[in-house]
């Protein structure tokens, strides 16, 4: 008989994602409302190229028309254009997909190297110790100033914003990775894999990986809405995405100039940054509260 | 206790060296020969040879990480780039304002976050509960430039109250602290929204302790129940935030300078950086670094003063 055949019967676990959990989560009403936003914009961006009313790119001698609520607003431009006549919606929609982006990828890749480090700190004891210290060494470096270094060491740009991200993320998501695999590793089918001589992979992968992975994924949401806040300030100082691209914190930046005479260029940008991280919180702390019910009754 | 004190500080020499580190890195990274570029295309090729001798820069790597080490050490950051000026001097004229900055942020953030979450712990689940609730999770979700966008456009610009452009002056005139209100408002607005949810979550928990329970049963008055015996114990996790949350202070500092012309180190470090001064921003970040530090090792140093039990660990 081979040992994957008794791997079913092994896996019961008290951390396993329940059923019905995305059923409970839609009867929170703030956090449904939360995600589907977070949805509509990520729908939006990834559809950006044909859904945006106008080249984002593309100067026009309309300059810093207001939106179309105040006075001097025109359809044309639904959210006015910004100091070269560009289309704000538009390079909203762009600037979106870009922030996005960073904040996705900074998440996937610290997410992955944190769990990997995470789990191997719970599996393999001996090594604990020590990556536990480097992780504290790491964890005690504030995010902007590793943004900072590293954007003088390897130029402005959002490869540097993506590495500080990555930088930061990795501690944390080790850590929070470290201590639910530790509860999994005190469960009696790790000892029972073990004992029917399974080999590490599959107990790491098959036995712990997946039981811990959903206070992991959980973290990482939160994770996401304070990457997306790093890269916005990041860029906002000028070291991340780099005119005439478009970022949400490059674009609020940009605004600057015009603050007093069309506010919105500024504006628009810092909400919609607010807006996606204010839905990832919400949604992040539903779903910690679905999965550890000790944390709800306060 | 000063057990604790040195186990800290030792804690904290990886962190500093592995800054040091990143900072040397910084320079090796300077295209073309640096002894060069930092006498500038006018010098005496027996200039650049001279620096290149003061500055170790024939020798191997190692030693040239060991003898910036011991230049840090004796207060030499080396010299910017751009002006010409010693890094440390530079640096020392822009540490006050920064200070003043985080200080005044501090001042007011922490007592308003405070009464914040003890009001919301009070109210449980009524709507001032439920606004506290509100303002923090979207304080949090607010990139600090946003509210000095704000707050320059309306008491700033509109209802001119406040200056918002660069330092008027020293802290005790009345235009210098007039020209400190709004980065201090920015900064602090950043900090109030972490304090008062943790707050609120540990009075909540210490409300429940047997302790209180006891007070109120001896028949304290509520207030005295709440000031002494419950805001005390709930205070510890706050002051522990407030050291996790030292690194997102820096942060914020360093855009809220920005923003608002401030001249500090964190302003002198993206100037630096942006400009390419490598020097100036290499001797800026260690100052951030050091900064971090210090704010870690002041608020282990409150934590005894708030928890007896600290002190005899």
């Amino acid at each position: 008989m081979s040992d994957t055949a008794l791997a079913p019967a092994l896996q019961v676990s008290q951390r396993r994602p329940r059923p019905g959990m995305l059923r409970r989560l839609a009867r929170d009403r703030l956090a449904l409302a939360a995600g589907l936003v977070l949805l509509a914009i990520v729908l939006a961006a990834l559809l950006a190229p044909w859904i945006a009313p106008h080249d984002p790119y593309l100067t026009t001698r309309r300059r810093m028309l207001p939106p179309v609520w105040e006075a001097r607003g025109t359809w044309t431009y639904l959210l006015g254009t910004d100091s070269l006549g560009r289309c704000m919606l538009s390079r909203l929609l762009y600037g979106t997909r870009a922030t996005l982006m960073v904040g996705i990828t900074a998440t996937a890749i610290g997410g992955a190297i944190g769990m990997l480090i995470g789990f191997i700190a719970a599996f393999y004891r001996r090594l604990d110790g020590l990556l536990m210290r480097i992780n504290d060494v790491l964890l005690s470096i504030p995010a902007i100033l590793l943004g900072l270094a590293l954007a003088a060491v390897i130029g402005s740009g959002l490869p540097a914003i993506i590495a500080a991200l990555v930088v930061a993320t990795v501690p944390t998501v080790a850590r929070v990775t470290r201590g639910a695999a530790l509860v999994v590793m005190a469960q009696d089918f790790m000892e029972a894999g073990r004992s029917i001589g399974l080999p590490d992979h599959t107990l790491i992968w098959r036995y712990l990986a997946l039981n811990c992975i959903s206070s992991v994924f959980v973290y990482l949401t939160l994770r996401f809405a304070q990457s997306i806040l790093l890269g916005a300030i990041l860029s906002f100082l000028g070291l991340g995405a780099q005119p005439p691209a478009a970022e949400l914190g490059m674009m609020a930046s940009s605004g600057r100039n015009e603050l007093f005479i069309a506010p919105h260029i500024a504006t628009i940008p810092s909400l919609a940054i607010v807006v996606i991280v204010l839905c990832a919180n919400i949604l992040g702390d539903a779903l910690r509260d679905l999965l550890d019910p000790r944390l709800r009754k306060l | 206790m000063l057990k604790h004190l040195a186990q800290r500080m030792l804690m904290s020499v990886p962190v500093l060296l592995g800054v040091l580190l990143l900072g040397f890195l910084l320079l090796q990274l300077v295209p073309g020969d640096v002894a060069r570029v930092i006498a500038g295309p006018t010098a005496t090729q027996d200039v650049v040879d001279q620096i290149r001798g003061d500055l170790g820069l024939d020798r191997p790597l190692v030693v040239q990480f060991l003898l910036y080490l011991g230049r840090v050490l004796q207060g030499d950051l080396g010299y910017s780039m751009i002006n010409n000026t010693a890094v440390a001097s530079e640096l020392a004229q822009a540490l006050w304002p920064t200070a003043e900055l985080v200080i005044a942020c501090l001042i007011w953030a922490i007592p308003a976050g405070i009464a914040l979450g003890a009001v919301a712990a009070m109210n449980r689940g009524r709507w001032i509960d439920r606004a506290v609730i509100a303002f923090s999770v979207i304080g949090v979700s607010t990139p600090v430039f946003f509210f000095a966008l704000i707050l320059m456009i309306w008491l700033g610009y509109h209802w001119q109250l406040f200056p918002f452009l660069g330092r008027s002056g020293p802290i005790w005139t009345l235009e210098g602290l007039a020209s400190l209100v709004l980065p201090a408002l920015t900064l602090g607005l950043s900090f109030i929204g972490p304090v008062a949810r943790m707050t609120r979550t540990s009075a909540l928990e210490v409300m429940n302790a047997d302790h209180v329970r006891t007070a109120r049963a001896k028949g304290l008055k509520e207030r005295t129940v709440v000031l002494r015996h419950v805001l005390r114990n709930a205070l510890i996790p706050v002051v522990t935030l407030i050291g996790l949350q030292a690194g997102f202070l820096l942060g914020g500092a360093v855009v809220t300078e920005t923003i608002f012309s401030w001249p500090g180190v964190g302003r002198m470090a993206v100037g630096a950086i942006l400009s390419r001064d490598l020097p100036l921003a290499q001797g800026a970040i260690l100052v951030l670094a050091l900064c971090f530090i210090v704010i870690n090792l002041a608020v282990d140093l409150m934590y005894a003063a708030l928890d007896p039990r600290v002190k005899a660990a």
